[in-house]
């Protein structure tokens, strides 16, 4: 299994620990992550002009496609407008044309395939449950997990094909593989509230209070995120709260790679758990 | 040499004062705590010594960008220093070392023509990848071209000059009047034939060149020259630019052209002296500070908050080179927009001009917000900066302020009050440029034509369902909105805090049951108004200020 690795914009400085975890679990699952010089997915210059955006994704395909590889993100947001992109490039000829131009411009080609994977289809199509099972050497019983799914992967549902987006089970099976009991939670396929940091943060924080209560009336244990923007928003911004304030002591914000690492037995270390704001005191962890 | 002394004492004044004004200038108003340094005193030192042999000497930094950029700066980083040192210096630095020194004796007669040499090669190089490489074309400016210029000039003008003067009779009659004693009547003929033969004097009148003159004239060269003068072919650019000259020899000798390149050798050296303090010419003196400062750190120490000063000297410290620029991960929104301020080399520009109060033009500012807004802080330009500029810590430390002066459209339509925003945005320039390439919905009646207003939309929006009271906070509702476009009251809608508060989550557009594309609609309001923005910036002077 080979991939070309795209971590997105926000790892390399603002979440280092999701790109540790996440190369240190490749790694172990002989999942062979090639990084290539990618440029942003496009996500955050939509707001300003999807000319801009569209051409950022697609040049990302074009870079992906002139080393033969397939993408793989850890990033739900990158994920949803990558396959946006590629939506948006079969539904428009124009703009397909004009993106064709733009890339010409850069010496680069338009992309015949544009193939992108999120981290949780890979390790539920390629890997499977059953070897993430037999792999399992530290299986997370009893940890009650909420597996948090992240909107641009899930919707619109038929532009990103992701899972279904009304009732996803994906991340799931990945928790239950690793030992770990997912909870049934009201919200779970609700915003994080990210995408308003610095527009509405007053709307950004009561999203992000009313999932974390959610998550905790149903007795969860950690919140499980498979975004960077997610995890940034349940753990980082998260942190920025008084100390008083009861939502720090709503589940963490754990990684999946986090999570599968230490299942894996992979060291702590590698996966930058210390770097958590908001830590983890799993049971024998 | 009254030229070169008032020459030199003008250009040194003006360097000094510049040099002076700009260090002055290194506590620009930045908002951070003071330095302080967590790890000891004698470790800091041991890395900076690294550094200063790494990123400085050896240009480490610069060589992990690409090996023809690396080998260019180093030669030319060798090659000029060698000059400036040994040769520009030699009264100072080599005559102390080598009492015996003689500018026109080997090793340095050879060693000048090679770190010539050297320079004018890395020149050529840099010429050439900034030619060659499209992207880099684009991010050269007239500094770049400026410094190119005036160096390649010292080091042409100084291998023309030492040409003139091997070829020159006059500097050769100079030469002997003084140091030489002509024994018998037919010694300074066979020691003009000598040279002539030898060393490449180019004489008006031909010497005769039989074996027995040429004889002489190595005996008279041996017991009167050597002492201060190697063969002249060790000057290996200079002498082969003396032959080539040749045909011209005798115009360029009786024009003294060996006293009128004197004068543009000494002119341009006084004008790069001169330059030193002023934009890019001023890297040779902050990137190697800005390098030991910070030790090749792409984040900054523990407990470590940068400091005024060493944002300043990060700002000063860029050379310009664009390499951060070429591995932008946004750059290819400056591909679409065409705004320089998307690129972190030029907004670095922006960013010195703003910390100086010297970027005062709206369109200035709003350029600057918009590159400034459109960064993703991915770190990259930070990673591979050759000068080891903090650019991560200077856009994130200068976003908030840039914001105030000209604020993103969601700024501005939060500063207003309900009624305001009503209409906030229609005074902007309503005829983009750069038109807002959008999917055309919202301008399409026919997108909201199957919508029966079921408010599905606003009922499952998790942003309506946090909000208290969501017509108070949000201005108008997702099915609102879709029936003010309906009706083409398309500008009534883009000041709605619905519009600027909407997550981007699609649980509207996933649930809708006539396919709406409500969600896709938002965005593309977004993008209408940042277009109107951006052009807004330059040419209405509303700014989205009116009712």
């Amino acid at each position: 299994m080979k991939y070309a690795y795209f971590p997105g914009c926000k790892i390399p400085h603002h979440l280092p620990e999701y790109g540790a975890s996440v190369e240190a679990v490749c790694k172990a699952l002989d999942i062979e992550l090639v990084p290539l010089e990618f440029n942003c997915c496009g996500w955050p210059v939509r707001h300003e002009n999807e000319l801009a955006s569209i051409f950022s994704a697609v040049r990302n395909f074009a870079v992906a496609e002139k080393a033969g590889l397939p993408i793989f993100t850890p990033c739900k947001c990158c994920f949803g407008n990558l396959k946006y992109a590629q939506s948006r490039m079969a539904e428009d000829e124009k703009l397909s044309g004009q993106v064709e131009s733009l890339l010409v411009q850069d010496g680069l080609a338009l992309p015949k395939s544009m193939d992108v994977f999120h981290m949780l289809t890979i390790l539920d199509e390629q890997v499977g449950a059953e070897i993430l099972y037999r792999r399992t050497a530290n299986p997370l019983e009893g940890v009650k997990v909420a597996c948090h799914y992240g909107c641009h992967a899930l919707r619109p549902g038929n532009v990103t094909g992701f899972d279904d987006p009304m009732a996803p089970t994906v991340f799931e099976r990945i928790m239950q593989a690793i030992g770990a009991e997912p909870v049934d939670w009201d919200l779970r396929l609700e915003c994080c509230g990210y995408p308003l940091r610095g527009r509405d943060d007053t709307i950004s924080e009561a999203l992000m209070r009313k999932k974390l209560e959610d998550a905790a009336s149903v007795g969860a244990d950690v919140m499980a995120t498979a975004c960077t923007y997610c995890q940034l928003q349940f753990d980082k911004e998260r942190d920025g709260l008084p100390y008083s304030d009861p939502l720090r002591k709503a589940p963490p914000a754990v990684l999946v790679s986090q999570l599968i690492g230490i299942a894996l037995g992979l060291e702590a270390n590698a996966l930058g758990l210390e770097r958590n704001c908001i830590p983890w005191h799993g049971p024998g962890f | 040499m009254i030229f070169f002394d008032i020459g030199l004492t003008l250009a040194l004044t003006i360097c000094v004062i510049g040099i002076v004004y700009r260090v002055a200038r290194w506590n620009g108003e930045w908002t951070s705590r003071k330095p302080q340094l967590s790890s000891g005193f004698l470790l800091w030192i041991g890395r900076a010594v690294k550094s200063l042999i790494l990123d400085v000497v050896l240009l480490a930094r610069s060589g992990r960008t690409s090996f023809l950029r690396w080998l260019a700066h180093s030669l030319v980083f060798f090659g000029f220093m060698g000059l400036l040192l040994f040769h520009a210096m030699d009264e100072t630095v080599t005559a102390t070392f080598f009492p015996f020194y003689e500018s026109t004796l080997d090793p340095w007669q050879f060693l000048r023509n090679l770190f010539g040499a050297m320079t004018l090669v890395g020149l050529v190089l840099m010429v050439y990848r900034r030619v060659h490489s499209t992207k880099l074309r684009l991010l050269t400016h007239f500094q770049d071209w400026a410094a190119l210029l005036i160096l390649g000039c010292i080091i042409l003008s100084g291998f023309f000059l030492e040409a003139s003067k091997i070829m020159s009779p006059a500097v050769f009659d100079r030469m002997t009047d003084e140091y030489f004693v002509p024994g018998e009547v037919g010694d300074l003929t066979a020691l003009k034939a000598y040279w002539a033969h030898e060393y490449g004097v180019v004489f008006s009148v031909e010497y005769p060149m039989d074996e027995e003159t040429l004889e002489l004239g190595a005996s008279l060269d041996e017991d009167s020259c050597v002492d201060c003068h190697a063969n002249t072919a060790t000057a290996f650019v200079s002498r082969p630019l003396a032959t080539v000259l040749t045909p011209v020899a005798f115009a360029l000798n009786t024009s003294r052209a060996d006293q009128v390149f004197w004068y543009f050798h000494v002119i341009f050296c006084f004008i790069a002296l001169a330059a030193l303090p002023f934009g890019k010419f001023f890297h040779p003196v902050s990137t190697p500070i800005n390098l030991v400062v910070r030790q090749g750190r792409r984040d900054d120490l523990e407990g470590f908050q940068p400091s005024a000063v060493c944002r300043s000297v990060g700002m000063d410290a860029c050379t310009r080179c664009g390499e951060c620029s070429l591995h932008c991960s946004v750059a290819p929104a400056f591909t679409v927009l065409g705004n320089q301020n998307i690129l972190p080399s030029e907004k670095l520009a922006s960013l010195k001009q703003f910390q100086t109060g010297e970027l005062i033009s709206q369109a200035g500012l709003t350029a600057f917000s918009e590159g400034s807004r459109i960064c993703t802080e991915c770190l990259r330009c930070t990673d591979i900066c050759p000068a080891g500029i903090n650019l991560q810590d200077l856009w994130i430390a200068s976003k908030a302020r840039i914001t105030k002066l000209a604020p993103s459209p969601n700024d501005l339509l939060r500063n207003k009050t309900a009624t305001q925003r009503a209409r906030v945005f229609d005074d902007l320039c309503k005829s983009s440029s750069i038109l807002p390439a959008v999917t055309g919905l919202a301008d399409d009646s026919a997108s909201y034509w199957a919508c029966v207003q079921c408010t599905t939309c606003t009922s499952v929006c998790p942003v309506v369902a946090v909000c208290e009271d969501p017509s108070r906070d949000l201005d108008l509702l997702p099915q609102q909105i879709m029936n003010l476009l309906r009706m083409g009251l398309k500008e009534e809608t883009l000041g709605a805090r619905m519009v600027w508060s909407c997550t981007t989550c699609y649980k509207c557009q996933e649930h809708c049951p006539q396919n709406i594309r409500v969600a896709d609609v938002l965005y593309e309001l977004r993008n209408t108004v940042a277009a109107r923005v951006r052009d807004g910036g330059a040419s209405c002077e509303g700014n989205g200020e009116s009712l």
